[in-house]
């Protein structure tokens, strides 16, 4: 490989100034001529029947332009196992039920006019814990699958599951045995911008939409199955993304208020905005899900884990999203985080008449590494260790095949968890602080690095097309939605291609000139970008290269006598332009074609856009430079009954330690100090990752600390910031140290892993641990509140 | 929903306002009215502003301290005068809310509203501040302690405008400090309390405690404050007042915080409150 100018840089984002300047975008700043405010009228009841709903004075509102209901509109099915439909006919099954929209021309008539529906009801038994869902005569919150066969259960049929080695074997050679139960609550991704679309038709019945999405081709194809619903088969789904204010998730699914805003810009023939404001982002968009886990591992004398069994329980709430996979993912740490043979998992979801979640950054991840590592610690308490050093003498290694099947190419958890230990002080410091009630406490994470297959493509493809001045436009299906892709990617780009950054520049996701891309998740987006953008680049420069060798000598024999005719005196140097201008002897570097070797000389460096000119005007000759390469990741889809499968090309491994110090009095906790370590195989951006890390790391704490939706009987009590508090500045004020392990995958892009996710996996559990080890007080139910720390600190006086 | 919003210059004008439009409402910074508008919660007709009122929003220290309703909370936060006559007020107004809230939020706003986890009040009650309440044929002066009545009422009636907040200057000796709970730091209390002590060596000849987010509305913790005056200020003394304080408080279960923690937080602010002053760690 060449030697690297622009990757592993700290250039500043492309992105960067426009959305300081808040001249970006996003779909709540865009507009189409015509415009109408779609608004949806939300259930009142988390189970019931609707028995009437009267739009009337709706209709009669000056300035609606349309009232739909389930009951006039082509039923358009949506979800992961399709049971949910955008607009509810005859039945309500939560909260946030669609059962009717308006079209207006101001958000404010739509508002009104939805105040102006009357829905009757008739209420309905309903579910709310998956322990009352799966009692015996337990109302169904479905009476059908989407097949309309006939269901007995609220357990859903989306099952993952996974043994490997012996379990009684792996119990009968322990010394120590630990178990525990641990939660962790519904969570709002809460997004910087809420979820919103723009939904536009054609006179033929052609869809764009403006979407808020990560996936925009999965919701090309669910688009077109709505048109196709609508008697519009044929017609064809555009899925434009506009600038996105964060995603974590939501994105992963098409909506119901997306679907409401095609149906009404169909109804009216004009384009339709549905926007949510934040307290109906809060009450409405699916959260992520709830997880009740049990864990129960082993080790010998040593310290030496012996067996793991992990058992899962998911509030599904009333439909089902993609979610629902989140298991697939639960199996990473479950089989693969620190070497544990002889594994069993299981994972079960539970419909309820809850609000239905759906997936988050980490996708299930943080919820069992959650118990693994607050477990561990347990473990090292039991034989007398260290807890860092159980987690070191467990430690991955590369070249290990797990109980997954999982094949660590590289792994720098050594490493990570070595940087901690030395960062933290922590020989001298853990478990010796407890006069100051200050803790240490530390905890691992393991995920997919190289993407994650759980769909038969787990590819993207990118497009180059660079311009007569030199320009490279970059088409890529993925999504940025604040991460730093494009930062990656336009430093990649430039890497690949031998061109400036500032010349680089990444086009708009939008599925009529992108190429196909499976979603921007599983930490994917640069790893998959990237791969496919050095394929398409090498590509890019053998065509350069070998047209440019044909037209090089004539160009260099110009450029000589311009410079002549400037430097009358000047003498050039004897050069052979024939052998020079071989195509495997071109090179292409910060914008300049050259022959290898080539003495420097300014006659003998081509600017790239000169070479482009030349080769385009060239008569009957003439040709442009687009190439495109379509990577897919050397993995495979697991076997999901027997959860094994590495379903990744490379694993990204990191641990996260702090010092705490506990109020005993006010159960306050304040971060002393931080540390996010993480093998990144390459860094591709120095302050884009950092920048990623540190999100991460504000996110993870408020799961740990502060975040939880809270509801009752179904309805959400918090639907604002007023009651949902996520970590601001003050509660991030604390020194954060932060290491990248280079560990240069061969599968990635330089070497890179995907870590888009992994900064808020071990959060919670590091966090624990600090706390445990400043007052020996343990909470098992995330988020830790300075009210449970206290009121577990009272129960431990009582003894 | 739309509303007629007013800006009157003067006290008279916004009078006359409020009697041609029975169903308007007083607003001054409006971080509590419009959200409150927002939600849903409360439709009013016509918003008359009271922010343009110069004679509102005045702070004169002489023989008392006035403090004007239409002061901002930044005010109170920054104002050197203010900050030397009743750190206490400036010290909890520093905790009240964001810096842009607190950038148009007022005092008179923020006890007008007369929620129980009103930042400004429990700070003026340690103070025994007087409510200077004016109305069309005159103003009256009232105790603080007085002018709530229960979540979100206040003894205000239509038309009468809360118009400065009024303090006696301190003894020298007196010592006062504002302590606030929150989930994070910028929040609504789950439980404040402010405690003003002056000390005779080890004796504690005048007590005042205050507490916000643990009853219905800002309120004076009296039995507290008999214990904390009733000998040497030890240990069990102590003791006995944070036992009364727990006891003393009405804290609800919300969405926010269990009843028993707040309970909880009465004692432990309280001792802290009564320790940190002791030490000498606040004036």
């Amino acid at each position: 490989m060449r030697e690297l100018r622009y990757v592993g840089t700290d250039a500043p984002r492309p992105d960067a100034a426009d959305k300081a300047a808040g001249r970006a975008p996003y779909i709540h700043d865009l507009s189409r001529p015509g415009m109408l405010f779609g608004k949806i009228k939300f259930s009142e009841h988390a189970s019931a029947r609707i028995k009437h709903i009267d739009t009337s004075r709706a209709e009669r509102l000056p300035g609606v332009r349309a009232v739909i209901t389930g009951e006039n509109t082509p039923e358009l099915r949506i979800g992961f196992l399709r049971d949910n439909f955008a607009l509810k006919k005859g039945r309500v099954r939560q909260f946030r039920d669609e059962v009717a929209a308006v079209a207006a021309i101001d958000p404010d008539i739509a508002a009104e006019a939805i105040e102006l529906i009357r829905v009757e009801y008739e209420p309905l038994p309903a579910v709310f814990t998956p322990e009352e869902a799966l009692a015996e005569g337990a109302p169904l919150v479905h009476e059908r699958d989407a097949d309309g066969r006939p269901v007995t259960t609220n357990l859903l049929g989306v099952q993952v599951h996974h043994e490997s080695g012996d379990l009684a074997a792996g119990e009968r050679a322990s010394k120590h045995i630990v178990e525990g139960e641990f939660s962790t609550p519904l969570i709002q991704q809460a997004c910087m911008g809420t979820a919103g679309c723009i939904a536009e038709m054609d006179v033929r019945g052609n869809l764009t939409i403006w979407a808020k999405t990560q996936i925009p081709f999965l919701a090309q194809k669910d688009f077109i199955r709505a048109l196709e619903a609508m008697g519009l088969s044929g017609r064809n789904a555009r899925v434009i993304v506009p600038t996105l204010g964060g995603a974590f998730g939501t994105g992963l699914d098409t909506h119901a208020y997306e679907h409401i805003a095609i149906l009404l810009a169909h109804r009216t023939g004009r384009p339709v905005k549905v926007v949510y404001d934040r307290r109906e982002e809060f009450a409405n968009l699916s959260p992520r899900q709830s997880a009740r886990t049990r864990v129960v591992q082993g080790c010998d004398a040593e310290g030496r884990l012996t067996f793991r069994r992990v058992e899962v329980l998911q509030d599904n709430g009333a439909y089902t999203s993609w979610g629902a996979t989140y298991p697939t993912v639960m199996l990473i740490p479950a089989t693969s985080l620190y070497k544990v043979q002889n594994v069993w998992f299981d994972a079960k979801l539970v419909y309820t008449n809850n609000t239905y979640a759906q997936a988050m950054r980490g996708y299930g991840n943080p919820e069992v590494t959650w118990p693994i590592e607050c477990l561990l610690d347990e473990l090292a308490e039991k034989v007398g260790m260290d807890p860092l050093e159980l987690r070191l003498l467990n430690r991955n290694t590369p070249g290990e095949k797990t109980p997954m099947g999982l094949d660590i190419t590289t792994c720098g958890l050594g490493e990570c968890l070595e940087f901690a230990k030395k960062s933290l002080d922590w020989t001298n410091k853990r478990g010796k602080q407890k006069d100051k009630r200050r803790g240490l406490g530390v905890a691992s994470l393991v995920h997919v690095g190289g993407s994650g297959r759980i769909y038969r493509s787990d590819g993207g493809g990118v497009i180059l097309k660079l311009d007569d001045f030199g320009n490279v436009n970059v088409s890529y299906g993925g999504v940025e939605m604040g991460q730093g892709l494009h930062s990656a990617l336009t430093l990649g780009v430039a890497e690949a291609l031998g061109v400036l950054p500032e010349k680089v520049s990444i086009n708009p996701t939008d599925t009529s000139t992108c190429p196909w891309d499976v979603g921007t998740h599983a930490s994917r987006g640069a790893f998959i970008a990237l791969n496919a953008a050095t394929r398409a680049a090498d590509k890019a420069r053998k065509k350069i290269f070998a047209l440019a060798s044909e037209i090089y000598a004539a160009e260099a024999k110009k450029s000589l006598a311009a410079f002549q005719k400037k430097n009358p005196s000047y003498q050039p140097p004897a050069y052979d332009y024939a052998a020079a201008a071989r195509a495997d002897n071109l090179e292409l570097e910060a914008g300049f074609l050259f022959p290898k070797g080539a003495p420097d000389e300014p006659w003998l460096k081509m600017e790239i856009g000169k070479v482009l000119r030349a080769l385009h005007f060239r008569g009957a000759q003439g040709q442009m430079i687009i190439e495109e390469a379509f990577y897919e990741p050397p993995s495979t889809l697991p076997d999901w009954s027997k959860g094994v499968g590495n379903m990744s090309a490379s694993y990204a491994y990191g641990v996260q330690a702090f010092e705490v110090e506990v109020d005993t009095e006010t159960g306050n906790v304040k971060i002393l100090k931080g540390v996010s370590a993480h093998d990144v195989g390459r860094v591709l951006n120095q302050q884009t990752l950092r920048g990623q890390v540190q999100g991460g790391l504000a996110q993870g704490i408020g799961y740990a600390l502060y975040e939880e939706v809270k509801t009752h009987e179904g309805r959400v009590l918090n639907p604002s910031f007023t009651d949902y508090k996520i970590p601001t500045a003050h509660e991030m004020a604390f020194p954060v140290d932060i290491f990248f392990a280079e560990t240069n995958d061969p599968a990635g892009p330089f070497g890179a892993k995907g870590v888009g996710e992994p900064g808020l996996v071990p959060t919670a559990p590091a966090l624990a641990n600090a706390i445990y080890d400043a007052i020996g007080v343990r909470i098992h139910d995330l988020p830790i509140t300075p009210e449970k720390i206290v009121m577990a600190l009272k129960n431990k006086k009582k003894g | 929903m739309p509303f007629d919003y007013h800006r009157p210059a003067t006290l008279e004008e916004a009078w006359r306002l409020a009697a041609a439009d029975p169903e308007a409402r007083f607003v001054a910074g409006g971080t509590d009215v419009m959200v409150r508008i927002r939600e849903g919660k409360i439709t009013p007709r016509a918003l008359i502003s009271l922010s343009r009122i110069s004679d509102l929003a005045r702070i004169a220290i002489g023989p008392t301290v006035v403090i004007g309703a239409g002061v901002r909370v930044a005010e109170l936060e920054r104002n050197a005068s203010i900050r030397h006559a009743l750190p206490v007020l400036s010290q909890a107004a520093a905790l009240l809310g964001s810096t842009q809230i607190r950038n148009v939020a007022t005092l008179g706003g923020n006890l007008c509203n007369a929620s129980p986890c009103a930042d400004l009040a429990p700070p003026l009650l340690v103070h025994d501040a007087r409510a200077r309440i004016a109305t069309v044929s005159g103003a009256r002066e009232i105790p603080l302690a007085t002018f709530f009545v229960g979540p979100r009422a206040s003894v205000l009636a239509p038309g009468e405008v809360l118009s400065a907040v009024v303090v006696d200057p301190p003894a020298p000796t007196a010592r006062a400090v504002f302590l606030k709970q929150g989930r994070v730091r910028m929040d609504i209390a789950l439980a404040s309390l402010a405690v003003l002590l002056e000390t005779d060596g080890q004796r504690c000849t005048r007590a005042r405690v205050a507490a916000g987010s643990l009853g219905p509305c800002p309120m004076r913790l009296t039995e507290t404050e008999a214990i904390l005056t009733s000998g040497t200020l030890d240990d069990a003394t102590l003791a006995r007042a944070r036992a009364a304080a727990e006891s003393e408080v009405r804290p609800i279960s919300d969405v926010r915080a269990g009843a028993d923690y707040r309970r909880h937080l009465a004692g432990a602010l309280l001792e802290r409150a009564v320790r940190s002053l002791l030490n000498g760690a606040e004036r």
